[in-house]
């Protein structure tokens, strides 16, 4: 039964043999003369001011969680959507009611501005 | 869908629908107008606490066993909700005060009183665990409500993380309790303990349970499991604070008695001892630490922890079936007790804090007899039902404490019970003894709900105990089957 | 030794070894990224119990979200990306003893489990796990209750985390 998953394990394989192969190439083939101007960020750019990692605004943070919330509910759609048909009404019932009390968190969400980005 | 489940769920249906709804229709009611949405949230919790109590007396079962409706549940339902009410009512005019007013306040709290009430009608370990993140995860955020106060964010976090580690020892309990039963529904472990046919499983089974008692102890506030609680309780807002050591402590309580009442007493051999350690260990270190406090919110941290010892002093003796429902009674008789006391004594600390967590020194209180001579009667009355003395509700709870210790055979246990209220009693009273002997110039708050809900838990403190027994048969009508 | 047993302690390495360097490692990007990978192994130890949903939630929730996060809340704080300072406390032994005193108790525990030296039985041929657990969601006898209670969790987090924040930009 785990035959069923060569696939995805010959995908992660080649793309990870792809990767190595990359490196290992520029490693030995590539020309390793290093300036000043090469280890900068933008080659032929503005000259970086301040260091390289800043603080993110904390709405990247918000914006992850109300991600992974509605991820979850994707995660119970799934399932209930496969067997949909055999459940009839109660089903769709029960399922209106787990979306419904979502879609009050999406419109407090919306109106507190945690979707804007100002 | 039957009609018993719909039966069992109405209560919690309702208190649900209505926070979702108080939730939208905040966002329509404008800023300092607050007051609105209290009343709605009071309004709320009083719809419900209607629906429970003409529920009374009746027993149902749904979903498949997961809820239960039961005097049990229905007796702290009660608690919950009246909890709710008056954490409403000393929040309204706090929050004004404090500059704090926002709605979602009153939603986070009603989002956890469905919690607990979950809790309290689970009859199945999953349901269980979904009850303990519902009420805890809105209290983590109401700890930290008064961000960016730092000591408010630092209570947030705090709770936080040792909240989301001890759910990781209640799952981890879960677990090992599945692994060797087969079932999370409670009703169906007894059946496979009854049936005796777990050999080797059953040390499995004692060490999830011993994990779920862990990670209920860190809800309790039980010693070895107690760090959070005095920073907590100091950085959250004070209503939080009140609301938090009733409800969330008695939540706890309400998982760990029906959970081992209904579902491990033959683990009593393994589970006893060590409950009798974390009795007498929470009722020791709690009063012995509370003593050197000088911040009153630390020192009725401290006192929480105690209390949590004297009502883990009662469930020691749950697997004795002659005991246990005594011992179940006295804890719940015990948990109003303490909530009105511990509700009454916040109010009092609510009246004379000041903006940036000022006036909250026990010094502060110096002169209270003189200046304010109603707030001083009251916090002497809660003070000495703290203690346990007389006239008031605290002894009759402390009393049937420890007549359940001694009845269940664990004398040992109920004189270390005496003896830590003696050394309590030091405490409690040197803030009487500074309300009344000191001088100073305490200004107190006289908003109107907050002085009522003084007003009231005082009176029930000293009016509860002259019917003793009849709040008693309640509590023991509540009794686990 | 079958394959599944050969590929079971392969993703064991996988995830101890992962596991391990996210505590090593000084630099906090680099512990999420392996974080991801230790996560990961869990999702290929759900396809070898043949729980594919469930490994492909693992994969979806924890590495596509939840590892996000874990990045984005790395990257919130301030400059101080790799830890400077001394990475063990002078009693750490005493950690380690107990952490393998715990070791030794879970690995007696589990082997007086009956049954624990053995393969678990393979699912009955045909049988859809997807399927299952999407009746036993809604069903009144099964788990419909904790999946809408589920959904009031996740309706408490969102007000909390949006709450927590965006104090202070709008009312």
């Amino acid at each position: 039964m785990l035959l069923e998953y060569a696939a995805i394990a010959a995908f992660i394989f080649v793309t990870i043999l792809v990767g190595f192969i990359a490196i290992i190439l520029g490693m030995l083939f590539g020309p390793k003369k290093s300036t000043d101007v090469k280890a900068m960020p933008y080659e032929s750019g503005m000259n970086p001011i301040g260091p390289g990692t800043r603080r993110m605004p904390v709405r990247f943070y918000l914006i992850a969680v109300l991600f992974i919330l509605f991820d979850i509910e994707t995660v119970f759609l799934l399932p209930w959507a496969i067997v949909f048909r055999k459940l009839g009404v109660f089903g769709l019932v029960e399922m209106a009611v787990f979306i419904a009390i979502l879609l009050v968190g999406y419109i407090y969400a919306w109106k507190k501005g945690a979707l804007e980005w100002d | 869908m039957t009609q018993s489940d719909l039966i069992t769920i109405l209560p919690l249906l309702a208190l649900v629908v209505w926070a979702c709804a108080l939730l939208l229709v905040d966002l329509f009611i404008p800023k300092g107008r607050k007051g609105w949405t209290a009343l709605l949230a009071a309004a709320g919790l009083a719809l419900t606490m209607g629906l429970t109590l003409a529920q009374a007396g009746r027993e149902a079962s749904g979903f498949g066993g997961m809820l239960r409706l039961d005097g049990f549940s229905t007796f702290l339902n009660v608690l919950f909700l009246g909890s709710g009410l008056l954490g409403v009512a000393v929040a309204y005019g706090y929050l004004k005060r404090m500059d704090l007013e926002r709605g979602e306040f009153y939603s986070l709290l009603l989002f956890s009183i469905t919690g607990m009430m979950l809790m309290a009608q689970a009859a199945d370990l999953i349901v269980i665990f979904l009850a303990l993140e519902l009420l805890s995860i809105p209290l983590y955020v109401l700890a930290a409500f008064a961000r960016p106060r730092a000591d408010s964010e630092e209570a947030g976090l705090k709770y936080f993380l040792l909240g989301a580690f001890s759910t990781g020892f209640v799952v981890y309990g879960i677990t090992l309790v599945f692994g060797a039963t087969g079932t999370t529904s409670l009703a169906k472990i007894v059946e496979v303990l009854a049936a005796g046919s777990l050999g080797t499983g059953s040390l499995l089974l004692t060490i999830g349970a011993a994990l779920i008692l862990v990670g209920f102890s860190f809800k309790v506030a039980a010693v070895p499991f107690h760090m959070w609680t005095p920073d907590v309780y100091q950085g959250a807002p004070t209503p939080v604070t009140a609301f938090m050591s009733v409800g969330a402590k008695a939540a706890g309580f309400a998982a760990l008695m029906r959970i081992f009442v209904m579902a491990f007493p033959s683990l009593s051999a393994d589970l006893t001892p060590v409950l009798w350690a974390l009795a007498a260990l929470t009722m020791f270190i709690g009063n012995i630490i509370a003593i050197s406090q000088t911040n009153i919110k630390r020192m009725l941290a401290y006192s929480s922890i105690a209390h949590a010892g004297y009502i883990l002093m009662a469930l020691v003796a749950y697997g004795n079936p002659a005991v246990a429902a005594d011992s179940v009674a006295s804890a719940l008789f015990y948990l109003v007790a303490y909530a009105v006391t511990s509700f009454g004594a916040w109010s009092v600390v609510m009246s004379l804090e000041k903006p940036d967590a000022k006036g909250l020194e026990i010094n502060d209180f110096a002169g209270l007899g003189r200046r304010n001579p109603l707030l001083a009667a009251a916090m002497t009355i809660f003070m000495l039902s703290f203690t346990g003395m007389p006239p008031t509700l605290g002894l009759v709870g402390k009393f049937f404490l420890f007549r359940t210790a001694i009845e269940g055979g664990f004398i040992g246990l109920a004189i270390i019970g005496v003896l830590t209220s003696l050394i309590s009693a030091y405490y409690y009273l040197r803030v009487v003894v500074t309300m009344y002997m000191r001088e100073g110039e305490p200004q107190a708050e006289g908003e109107y709900w907050l002085t009522f809900t003084t007003v009231v838990t005082a009176l029930a403190t000293v009016v509860l105990q002259f019917l003793p027994a009849a709040l008693f048969a309640l509590a023991a009508g509540a009794v686990l089957k | 030794m079958t394959a599944e047993q050969i590929l079971f302690l392969l993703t064991g390495a996988l995830i101890l070894g992962s596991a391990l360097m996210v505590v090593a490692t000084r630099k906090l990007l680099h512990a999420a990224l392996w974080l991801v990978a230790a996560l990961f192994g869990v999702a290929i130890l759900y396809a070898i119990l043949q729980a594919s949903f469930l490994a492909v939630v693992q994969v979806v929730v924890y590495i596509g979200a939840i590892a996000i996060l874990f990045i984005f809340a790395v990257m919130l704080t301030r400059r101080e990306m790799r830890d400077q300072g001394q990475q063990t406390r002078t009693n750490w032994w005493i950690a380690a003893l107990l952490g393998l005193l715990i070791l030794a108790g879970l690995v007696f525990l589990i082997l007086a489990v009956p049954g624990a030296d053995r393969l678990p039985a393979a699912l009955p041929e045909g049988l859809d796990t997807v399927r299952a657990l999407g009746n036993a969601l809604v069903s009144p006898e099964a788990y419909v209750l904790p999946f809408e209670v589920a959904s009031v969790l996740l309706l408490a987090a969102l007000v909390g985390a949006v709450y927590i924040a965006s104090v202070g930009k709008k009312d």
